[in-house]
C-alpha cells in the first residue's frame, strides 16, 4: 500500500490523503468514501489531550458544527463536533473500548462513519490543500504557547 | 465576568447553576458549600458501576452524573466548590486540558497558600501538600463553555466514602487505606477550619487578580428557568445510568500518578478478583480476592512476575489471563 504523503511538524503527523475539520478547534479528520465519510481525532487533538480514557459516541443524527460525542482525558471531557449532517451508520467498538489507540495512532483509529444527507458539504472549516493546513496547524500551535 | 457568591445550597442546585450558565453562556465564577452530602459521578461513569446504589438510597445520599470529568467523588458540607465558566471562543482558555488546569488553578493555589497550607499544582490537576492530594477537580466542555470543577477540602468523611463506592469488602479496606494515606484536608493541615466566608473572599480576590475585576451576578429567571429543564434531564434514570465505555479495568484513582485497578474474572465454577495498585506508571501491587481459585503459590509467582512493570492495561490483562491459562485453570474470561 502506498504511503500518503503527509506534513510533520513538531512530531505530528497530517496526511494529505483526508480534510480536516477545524471550526472551534474541532480537530476532526474526515475521509469521504462516496456518500460515507469516516472521521476521526487528529495528532494535534491526540497530542495535546493526553492519555485518552474514555470515548463515548451518540449514535443516530448528527448536524454539522453540533457535538455527537465526547472523550475525556486528564479528567477534561471535550465533546466531538461532527463535520458534517447525516446520519452515523457504524461505529469503531475497538477505539470505543480502548481509546487510548487514538493516542498511538489517530488515523487508524476512526470513530465513526457518517452517510451524509448533502454531498455537496464543503465549507471554510473543512480543508485539504497542504499549505492551508500548515498555516492552520501553526496558528494552533502558536495559541498553546501563550498558555 | 459575574461573581455568583451563593453559600450554602441544596445539594443538587450546587451542581445545576454551573451547567445552567454554562449553557446560558454567562461567563462567571460561583462558590457555593452544599448543604447536604451527596455523590458526583463523572460524565463517562455509570453509577451502577461505581456506587453502593442501596447504601445512597438508605443513607439518603444523593447522586448526580455531572457533564465534566474526574471520578466519583462524597460531596458535603465540609466542601467548599468553585466553578469557573468561560467560553470556549474565549482566547485567555487553553486548549489543552494541562494548561488549562495548570492556568486557572493558580487562584486556588494562592488561596491554599494565604491559609498558610503551601499547596503545589501537579500535573494534571491536582493540588498537593507534602505529596497529599487535597482539592479535587475536574473540567469539560458544557455547551459553549469550558467548565473547571473543583473543591476546598475543609475536613473529608473517609469512611463514608468507601461505604459509599461499589467495592468488595476487601477492597474497600484497602481503599480506605490508600485515601487515608493520599488525601488530607485543612483541618488536618491547619488543625482548625476557618470560616467558609473568609475562604471565599479570599478566592474571590485571587480569581479577580487573574481574571479581572468581578461584577456581582444575579439569578434572573432564564437562569433558574435552565436549572430546573436541566434538573428533569439529570433526574431521569436515562441520563444518570447512561451506559458509557465498556472499560476494560474499573480504575479508581487514588490521586494523580496512583491508581487502583480491579478486574473480576470468571471462571468454569467460580469467579475472582484481581487488584492492582498503579503507582507512576508501574505496577506496585497485586492482590487477588478471597478464595480468588488458584493456588497460593501461584498467585505468589503472578505477583513477582507482574509487580514491577510498567503499567499498559491491554498488556497487563492480557499477561495475567495467560499465566492463569497455564497454570490449567479454567478462566472463561
Amino acid at each position: 500500500m502506498a504511503m500518503a504523503l503527509l506534513i510533520k511538524i513538531r512530531g505530528m503527523d497530517f496526511p494529505l490523503d483526508r480534510k480536516y475539520y477545524i471550526e472551534n478547534g474541532a480537530h476532526i479528520w474526515l475521509k469521504p468514501e462516496g456518500d460515507i465519510i469516516k472521521i476521526g481525532l487528529d495528532a494535534f487533538a491526540a497530542e495535546m489531550a493526553g492519555s485518552i480514557n474514555f470515548l463515548n459516541v451518540n449514535k443516530g443524527r448528527v448536524n454539522r458544527s453540533k457535538a455527537f460525542g465526547s472523550f475525556e482525558s486528564s479528567k477534561f471531557v471535550n465533546k466531538l463536533y461532527s463535520p458534517v449532517s447525516g446520519k452515523i451508520i457504524e461505529v469503531n467498538d475497538k477505539v470505543l473500548i480502548n481509546p487510548r489507540t487514538i493516542n498511538d495512532n489517530p488515523y487508524n483509529s476512526w470513530i465513526v462513519s457518517i452517510k451524509i444527507e448533502n454531498k455537496d458539504y464543503e465549507s471554510k472549516y473543512i480543508i485539504e490543500d497542504k499549505d492551508e493546513i500548515l498555516k492552520w496547524i501553526n496558528k494552533e500551535i502558536k495559541k498553546t504557547k501563550v498558555d | 465576568m459575574k461573581l455568583f457568591n451563593l453559600g450554602d445550597l441544596n445539594w443538587k442546585q450546587t451542581q445545576l447553576i454551573y451547567h445552567a450558565l454554562a449553557y446560558e453562556n454567562i461567563e462567571s465564577l460561583v462558590l457555593s458549600s452544599p448543604s447536604d452530602t451527596y455523590m458526583s459521578v463523572g460524565l463517562h461513569q455509570n453509577p451502577q458501576d461505581e456506587l453502593d446504589l442501596n447504601f445512597c438510597v438508605d443513607n439518603n445520599i444523593g447522586i448526580f452524573r455531572r457533564e465534566i470529568g474526574g471520578g466519583t467523588v462524597l460531596l458535603d458540607k465540609h466542601q467548599l466548590f468553585y466553578n469557573l465558566i468561560l467560553h470556549r471562543k474565549n482566547l485567555i482558555v487553553p486548549y489543552a486540558p494541562e494548561a488549562f488546569f495548570r492556568k486557572f488553578l493558580q487562584p486556588v493555589i494562592q488561596t491554599y497558600r494565604e491559609l498558610g497550607i503551601s499547596v503545589e499544582y501537579r500535573p494534571l490537576c491536582d493540588l498537593v501538600v507534602r505529596d497529599k492530594k487535597i482539592s479535587g477537580n475536574g473540567g469539560g466542555e458544557i455547551g459553549d463553555c469550558k467548565v473547571l470543577g473543583g473543591s476546598i477540602l475543609l475536613d473529608f468523611n473517609y469512611e463514608l466514602m468507601a461505604k459509599a463506592i461499589n467495592l468488595a469488602d476487601d477492597l474497600k479496606k484497602k481503599f480506605l487505606e490508600l485515601m487515608n494515606n493520599n488525601l488530607t484536608t485543612v483541618k488536618k493541615e491547619l488543625e482548625i477550619v476557618p470560616l467558609k466566608d473568609d475562604i471565599c473572599s479570599i478566592l474571590v480576590k485571587k480569581f479577580e487578580e487573574l481574571l479581572g475585576p468581578m461584577t456581582k451576578g444575579k439569578i434572573e429567571s432564564k437562569i433558574t428557568n435552565k436549572m430546573m429543564e436541566l434538573d428533569k434531564q439529570y433526574s431521569s434514570d436515562k441520563w444518570l445510568f447512561q451506559r458509557g465505555t465498556k472499560q476494560i479495568w474499573r480504575e479508581i484513582k487514588i490521586r494523580e500518578g496512583e491508581i487502583m485497578i480491579y478486574k473480576l474474572f470468571n471462571f468454569q465454577n467460580s469467579y475472582g478478583r484481581v487488584i492492582c495498585e498503579i503507582k507512576k506508571n508501574l505496577v506496585k501491587e497485586v492482590i487477588f480476592s478471597n478464595r480468588f481459585p488458584l493456588s497460593h503459590s501461584n498467585q505468589r509467582e503472578i505477583k513477582s512476575r507482574l509487580i514491577g512493570i510498567e503499567f499498559n492495561s491491554d498488556k497487563l490483562l492480557y499477561d495475567i489471563v495467560e499465566m492463569i491459562k497455564s497454570y490449567g485453570d479454567g478462566i472463561v474470561d
